[in-house]
């Protein structure tokens, strides 16, 4: 087991690596640089755009400026912010660092017991009314884009009910309305998954044994056929939280939340190399550590996995 | 059941702590910005949104109210040396800077020589200091002393100048206390605050909010609120909500389409105050790189077909006025009397005749360059030259920095821009766009009359003989078609009924000094 999560660990190595290469390369043959930015109305202007690229570093070679952003790096420097002059870059995500990913988890921790109690139900009463119901609701929470249902949300809970704040984010209720959009399709897709699971698992020779000896429907679905179910839907989380929190772009420009995902496209725009650097590979470092989590929980689950892998 | 009990001791105490927490803070008037400022120091001060923030914290020798009336801030009294080569400022007495120091004439001199030490990265601020006797000895580092600003008593501080600057009193400086430079070391404006203004710099939370608190020892009288909260809010239609819900006072409206929107909407226009922007929108028309344009007529032709009632009504839903001069309202040195550029199609036509393209056959192909965000405009123009005069003119949208460096070089035959005053006078206008000798001229164009309007203008410091000039200057480059103005964008912003003493003005937001909420 210890070699196989090492050599699971040793592969997001090279993924960080070529996140780090991608988004340097990317960054640098965007049309428009950061300097012409900064000049504005001067633009042109020889003698300030000389000054500020040699400032910035911007005048070498753009090999060497890589090697010298790595060797930074490796010494946990992630430069300075072109946006805001001479503030670092970790003092500019500082504060962003764990707003997605706690939206992402309280996300999620809100779309598993929905999505699973909904996916239970919805195959429990396979081909009836309630069936039909809750697959409609689970395609409409699929397919609605999220900034749409916000605007809903928003005009329903926080202008007419007053119930939630609109936008903000310096107190738990500004939290309420973001995670609850975000849970939705998350829900929504989990149920999806619980159901077809579900079903599934009640064709299976084990819950006719149960039924056969006996047991109590509830017996049958609580004990037998609810935790085999529970197992594939765990793995898929994993997944579904990496979606989660890239899902928090769209959520925090609508709800007005500092968090990383804002800062990202600000600094696109922006042209901020440094800070879109640092935020590209802190995606990428969750997304793999994510996946990393899931390889090793498949790998406890499942010991055949474990095996093929050794081989 | 035990679910349903405790889910019901949860709902009531959230009812319970929403009902305490509730709406707190009702003291502090809270603005959108659509942006972090850009940096919070005095010194390196240089954006558009830094300075609606700075401009409640830093102060200057003067401030100008909405109609453009020049009035003391930190001076009380500012003359003119005989020679012209030079200015006397008397500072206002018993002014505090929020360090609890007074403020006086030695802070003058600091704050330039702070501005000019090398390695300052001054912003704005900088270029208003070149005149200054010495002033490239401190840049330079030879000294630290500025030779030409001479402190005579507390009070009192000269001025002196390698060449005249009449406008050396309006220029926006923001003084500061620099002996927190030497207590904090270079960062410490995130630490404390240093200005003289009506609010002290309290707290910047990135991506979130500045922070702003009444400053009690104000010279003009204590703040009645307790701070401005500026809020970061990049999106308009997320803005727009929380003022509805009342999570905003006061909703600064950037962009044209929301401006239309809050006008369409009968309660948020009840609620919004508007008035001209400092900007003007014209047509550069290079004459050296497009031929046809050496022709006044032609220049003339393509000017008055355009319809700028019909343009600022139908595009931008009333939120423009049409600009026929070069110079905006509620600037010093506007002309009121300017005369009236008539849409006048059959004119436009002959005169194109006239000049030997009738119905715009032989012009050479033209293009208008411009960006996306400002394409329906464009698209107007360009709509009205192929009815009116026949000639088909193509877009094109370009990136920004790339259209900025063409036209900084010369190199944009047709383009349609602005210019936004930096400081309240006529003269950036006149000089900055129009001056041959001026790097923001863009269209290039020369006029040695218009230039030597201008130069002698530029040494005039009795304000009624300035504007005389101007408005001779300006006469001279309308004459000529030599530009094309075309609109003046509105400033709109939106202020809930109970809040009073907000006063939005040409060149954005007065300070916030005498707001109330009630």
């Amino acid at each position: 087991m210890t070699a196989y999560v090492l050599r699971r660990l040793l592969g997001l190595l090279p993924v960080l690596v070529a996140a780090v290469v991608l988004t340097f390369v990317a960054n640098r043959f965007v049309p428009g640089d950061p300097i012409t930015i900064m000049l504005g109305d001067q633009g042109g202007n020889a003698v300030l755009e000389r000054k500020l690229r040699s400032e910035y570093g911007l005048d070498r070679p753009v090999t060497v400026q890589f090697v010298d952003y790595v060797a930074k790096l490796a010494h946990g420097d992630f430069g300075l912010s072109f946006r805001y002059p001479g503030v670092p870059v970790t003092q500019v995500i500082r504060n962003a660092l764990w707003i997605s990913p706690s939206i992402a988890a309280a996300a999620l921790a809100l779309a598993i017991p929905i999505g699973i109690a909904l996916g239970v139900v919805a195959a429990l009463r396979r081909n009836t009314l309630a069936d039909t119901g809750i697959v409609l609701v689970l395609v409409a929470g699929l397919s609605i884009p999220n900034f749409a249902l916000a605007a809903f949300l928003v005009w329903g809970f926080a202008l007419k009910l007053g119930w939630v704040p609109v936008a903000g984010w310096t107190s738990w209720r500004h939290a309420i309305l973001p995670v609850v959009l975000l849970a939705i399709p998350a829900a929504a897709y989990l149920a999806r998954l619980a159901r077809t699971f579900m079903l599934e698992v009640l064709q299976q020779d084990y819950v006719r044994t149960a039924r056969a000896k006996g047991l109590s429907e509830r017996l049958v679905v609580w004990r037998h056929a609810l935790r085999n179910v529970l197992v594939p839907i765990l793995t898929v989380c994993g997944v579904i939280f990496g979606g989660l929190i890239t899902g928090t772009v769209v959520i925090e420009t609508v709800f007005n939340i500092p968090g990383l995902g804002r800062i990202a496209i600000e600094s696109i725009f922006a042209r901020d190399y440094p800070v879109t650097m640092a935020i590209v590979m802190l995606f990428t470092f969750f997304y793999a550590t994510i996946n990393f989590a899931v390889d090793v929980l498949y790998g406890l689950v499942d010991p055949r996995i474990r095996l093929e892998a050794r081989r | 059941m035990k679910a349903a009990k405790l889910f019901r001791c949860l709902a009531v105490a959230a009812v319970f702590v929403v009902g305490v927490v509730g709406p707190a803070q009702a003291r502090d008037l809270r603005i959108n910005i659509n942006a972090d400022p850009e940096m919070i120091d005095p010194i390196t001060m240089s954006a558009l949104i830094a300075g609606d923030v700075l401009r409640n914290v830093y102060q200057s020798f003067t401030w100008v109210d909405e109609n453009g009336k020049v009035l003391p801030a930190l001076a009380l009294k500012w003359t003119a040396h005989p020679d012209n080569l030079g200015w006397r400022f008397e500072l206002r007495p018993g002014v505090k800077f929020h360090t609890g120091r007074p403020f006086g004439a030695k802070d003058v001199k600091a704050s330039f020589e702070a501005l000019l030490a090398p390695g300052s990265k001054a912003g704005l601020q900088l270029q208003y200091l070149q005149r200054i006797v010495g002033a490239k000895d401190v840049q330079d580092g030879k000294t630290k002393d500025l030779a030409g600003v001479k402190v005579v008593s507390d009070l009192v501080v000269e001025v002196r100048f390698s060449a005249t600057d009449v406008l050396f009193p309006i220029y926006p400086f923001l003084f500061f206390d620099t002996q927190v430079i030497v207590d904090k070391g270079p960062n410490w404006f995130m630490e404390v605050s240093a200005g003289t203004g009506p609010y002290k710099f309290a707290a910047w939370r990135r991506g979130e909010n500045v922070y702003l608190q009444a400053f009690k020892d104000y010279y003009g009288g204590a703040p009645k609120i307790d701070g401005l909260r500026f809020i970061v809010v990049p999106s308009e239609e997320t803005a727009v909500t929380m003022y509805e819900a009342g999570e905003l006072d006061v909703l600064m409206v950037a962009s044209t389409d929301l401006a239309r929107r809050v006008m369409r909407d009968a309660k948020l226009r009840a609620e919004a105050k508007t008035v001209s922007a400092a900007q003007i929108t014209y047509l550069g028309m290079n004459q050296n790189l497009y031929a046809p344009f050496k022709d006044k007529r032609v220049r003339e032709a393509f000017c008055i077909s355009i319809d700028r009632d019909a343009m600022t009504r139908g595009l931008f839903g009333g939120l423009a006025q049409p600009l026929y001069g070069q110079i905006t309202p509620g600037i010093p040195g506007y002309n009121p009397a300017v005369k009236k550029i008539a849409y006048d199609p059959e004119r436009a036509k002959r005169l194109l005749a006239d000049a030997g393209y009738p119905g715009g056959r032989g012009m050479p192909p033209l293009r208008i360059a411009n960006l996306a965000p400002f394409r329906n405009e464009v698209a107007y123009y360009a709509d009205q030259w192929k009815q009116v005069l026949g000639v088909t003119v193509d877009l094109d949208i370009m990136e920004r920095a790339t259209f900025l460096r063409s036209l900084n070089a010369g190199e944009t035959p047709f383009f349609s821009w602005g210019w936004t005053a930096d400081y309240p006078d006529a003269l950036y206008y006149l000089s900055q766009v129009w001056h041959s000798k001026s790097s923001f001229n863009r269209a290039r164009y020369s006029n040695p009359a218009f230039d030597a309007l201008i130069d002698r203008a530029q040494v005039t410091a009795d304000d009624p003989t300035r504007y005389k000039l101007y408005h001779e200057a300006e006469a001279l480059l309308l004459d000529d078609w030599g530009t094309c103005g075309i609109f003046v964008r509105t400033n709109v912003a939106v202020v809930k009924p109970n809040v009073t003493g907000v006063t939005l003005a040409p060149m954005r937001m007065l300070p916030y000094e005498k707001v109330t909420i009630n």
